[in-house]
């Protein structure tokens, strides 16, 4: 006979041990994850993909309803899975325990038959018939298939020709009011060796199958509680994560909505997602910057160029309206040759600091900065002399720096066509290149002209913006705020300063500052 | 500038080139191929890459100006190509990509000049000249310019006229060199910016005007005929009346 602890083989069916049990869950657990990454995989290769996620509510979309499906299917598998092991082990714990008493009855009546044969079995079985509180039903046939004794009529299925068989039935159970009840019974159908006949033991299974349906019903109410807890659960743990980049994706969508000045929230956890929020806000900032200095250049082409080319369509409006003579003609042609001069160079003047702000224009190699400088003070040399200004330049040698050569000499040279547009006749302009204790370089050009008053320094690098006293002279307004864009493409300043003149003279010193290479 | 005085840019002692313009802006070939044609030359005409390749290799130019947008074949690539087949016709980018990354991209790619939109005509006839002249081959290396009784001895570093010494600063004998180099052409202010100066920025200042005016001080003041005109609205010319 087995040990209770080794499942009966007429239970083999009913009882997966627990091998059995965990190699399922194993595999649920691999399908699990196989079938979320196919998913995932599938998802994007499927035809018609587009259209079914169009079709698919939003909420479906999101990560926080896939981590929530994961984690509840996850944790649903697992709770399902300790149910149903609970359940089986519970109904092999009952089962094992009724075969193990069945096992103890049939060795005693083996041992009654063994010993006295078919009519000590007979005996035996009339006796525990008899016996008040037990629990099983006997049936004992002899060979040509008589009943002998027994609960039933008859036995409810046929013997085996040979060993045992396990049957499952149902009897009628007499109450006390005279009706009958159906009970459900389990039992095993032995054939008797040397002689043909065969024994049933029997017992009712109407307790068993209560426990087991209670069992069972507990399961049914379980599994959905389960579901629906781990649901919640899935949800919340989730939508910690799920919120933040709800939090980010609103925040973005509040910008490209023109809302600017949004930043992304940073909660100071310091987690991936604030480092990132951190990130994306220093790029929110630059494209801030990119974006009020477009509009401000916007704004600005608008107002100064409309205002030239307005001019220029009320001249030739005029041109056409009334006959001209050729001289006339040429007059006008030429003067409007001119402002469309002036408008083209405001235009590109325009164009090349929006590349400068964009990052697109300069490249910076080591470069002699000397030469340039000295360069530079030769090729204005002689137009100061013209001007009837006096010019001394004093160059350092072998100063050297990153830079872009082409954008440096403008920069330098709106400084210097400034100090001789700007300074009256007989003045004197001085440009000097040197090196800074700090280790900077500092290229400066003073003047002796009227000088920038103090309040007015930070709006003179302003694009298009003009002092009153400069309206007059020809100019877009834009080459002081080219000398600051280059200067900060370079990592250095623009600085504006006072000569020290007398007041009514001041003089403006400019200096631009650059890092050494 | 108007196109009046474009065709006082014309010169009988320049030489007529053919130039292949490929250019798929329909009005502006026209604009070009006029002001060409006003500066004496014969103009031909592409209006997109593959056929303008396809003249470029088929028939003899002296001068090739290519639009860098072109349909069908950017003129970056047209030129790559051009070049990689052999084709020596000395080429002008024109292009409203004006900056420098974009120069020089272009000038890898092949060609000899450069020329951002807008221009003015008479940048760009002085710039063709310049370009067809090339085309001349340089017989034995020049070691003096002769341009009437001037004379520059580029070995010795010497100028006289009329066998007067002249004293030049460095910077001084450049422009004058490049000048006498093209002498009986119109130079234009930037192409003295870029040649004589290396610069590819805009000084405004008239600081161009007052190192010619300086320099034609020394060569032309004590001597009767002026060689050195300043050619209205379009830049300088070194001549000796014939």
């Amino acid at each position: 006979m087995k040990s209770p602890l080794q499942l009966p083989s007429w239970l083999a069916p009913m009882v997966p041990d627990r091998a059995q049990i965990l190699r399922p869950l194993r595999v649920v657990g691999r399908s699990i994850r196989s079938v979320w990454r196919g998913i995932g995989k599938a998802w994007a290769g499927l035809p018609f993909m587009a259209q079914i996620k169009k079709a698919m509510p939003a909420f479906a979309r999101t990560t926080t309803f896939k981590l929530t499906i994961l984690y509840s299917a996850m944790i649903a598998a697992f709770s399902g899975a300790l149910l149903v092991y609970l359940y089986y082990s519970t109904v092999y714990y009952i089962r094992a325990e009724s075969e193990n008493r069945i096992t103890v009855e049939f060795e005693q009546l083996a041992n009654a038959y063994y010993t006295g044969g078919m009519e000590r079995l007979s005996q035996s079985v009339f006796e525990r018939m008899t016996l008040s509180g037990s629990q099983f039903f006997y049936y004992l046939e002899d060979s040509s298939g008589r009943k002998i004794a027994g609960h039933f009529p008859r036995l409810p299925a046929e013997p085996p020709a040979v060993g045992m068989k396990t049957v499952y039935f149902d009897f009628e159970l007499p109450q006390a009011d005279g009706t009958s009840t159906l009970r459900p019974a389990a039992g095993r159908i032995v054939r008797l060796r040397d002689n043909g006949g065969a024994l049933m033991v029997a017992f009712d299974t109407a307790q068993q199958t209560v426990i087991v349906g209670r069992i069972r019903n507990a399961v049914y109410v379980a599994v959905p509680i389960a579901l629906i807890l781990s649901l919640a659960g899935g949800l919340l743990i989730s939508r910690g994560a799920a919120n933040r980049a709800d939090e980010l994706a609103k925040t973005t969508e509040a910008v490209m909505g023109g809302e600017l000045g949004r930043r992304m929230p940073v909660r100071g956890s310091g987690d991936e997602f604030d480092r990132l929020a951190q990130r994306l806000n220093a790029m929110l900032d630059q494209i801030q910057k990119l974006v009020e200095s477009s509009r401000h250049t916007g704004d600005a082409i608008a107002h100064d160029l409309r205002s030239p080319l307005t001019r220029l369509r009320n001249r030739l409006e005029l041109a056409l309206s009334q006959p001209l003579s050729e001289d006339a003609a040429n007059e006008t042609l030429g003067t409007t040759l001119q402002e469309v001069d002036r408008v083209l160079d405001t235009f590109n003047a325009i164009l090349r600091l929006a590349r400068l702000d964009a990052g697109s224009e300069g490249t910076l190699t080591r470069m002699d900065l000397s030469e340039l400088a000295e360069q530079l003070a030769e090729l204005f040399d002689p137009a100061c002399e013209e001007a009837n200004l006096g010019f001394k330049s004093q160059i350092a040698r072998n100063l050297v720096i990153l830079g872009d050569k082409d954008l440096i000499g403008q920069a330098l040279a709106n400084l210097l066509d400034n100090a001789v547009k700007y300074t009256p006749e007989g003045g004197s302009i001085s440009f000097t290149a040197n090196r800074t204790p700090e280790g900077m370089i500092d290229l400066t050009v003073i003047d002796s002209g009227p000088g920038i008053p103090e309040d007015k320094r930070d709006k003179v690098t302003q694009r298009f913006h003009r002092l009153d006293s400069a309206r007059t002279l020809p100019g877009s307004g834009l080459g002081l705020a080219l000398v600051e864009s280059v200067a900060e493409l370079h990592r250095g300043q623009l600085i504006l300063g006072t000569a020290n003149g007398p007041t009514d003279r001041p003089g403006l010193k400019a200096t631009l500052r650059l890092p050494r290479a | 500038m108007t196109l009046m005085e474009t065709s006082m840019v014309e010169d009988e002692s320049t030489t007529s080139l053919k130039v292949l313009v490929i250019e798929d802006d329909n009005e502006m070939a026209s604009f070009i191929e006029k002001v060409l044609t006003d500066a004496g030359h014969s103009v031909e005409r592409a209006s997109d890459g593959a056929s303008g390749l396809a003249k470029a290799r088929s028939s003899e130019f002296d001068a090739l100006v290519v639009d860098r947008m072109l349909p069908e074949k950017d003129g970056l690539t047209l030129l790559q190509e051009f070049r990689a087949a052999g084709g020596t016709t000395p080429a002008l980018f024109l292009s409203a990509l004006g900056d420098v990354q974009n120069k020089v991209q272009g000038l890898r790619a092949g060609a000899e000049d450069y020329l951002a939109k807008p221009f003015a005509p008479a940048e760009l006839a002085a710039r063709v000249e310049a370009l067809g002249r090339r085309q001349v081959p340089a017989e034995a290396p020049v070691t003096v310019l002769k341009t009437g009784d001037l004379e520059m001895n580029l070995l010795t570093r010497k100028v006289t006229r009329a066998g007067k010494k002249i004293d030049l600063q460095p910077r001084e004998f450049r422009l004058l060199e490049y000048l006498m180099r093209h002498a009986g052409q119109v130079v234009t202010r930037t192409m003295l910016l870029e040649k004589v100066w290396d610069y590819n920025f805009d000084p405004q200042t008239n600081v161009i005007d007052v190192h010619i005016s300086r320099l034609r001080a020394k060569i032309d003041k004590e001597f009767g005929e002026p060689l050195l005109q300043t050619v209205r609205g379009a830049g300088y010319r070194l001549q000796s009346q014939g």
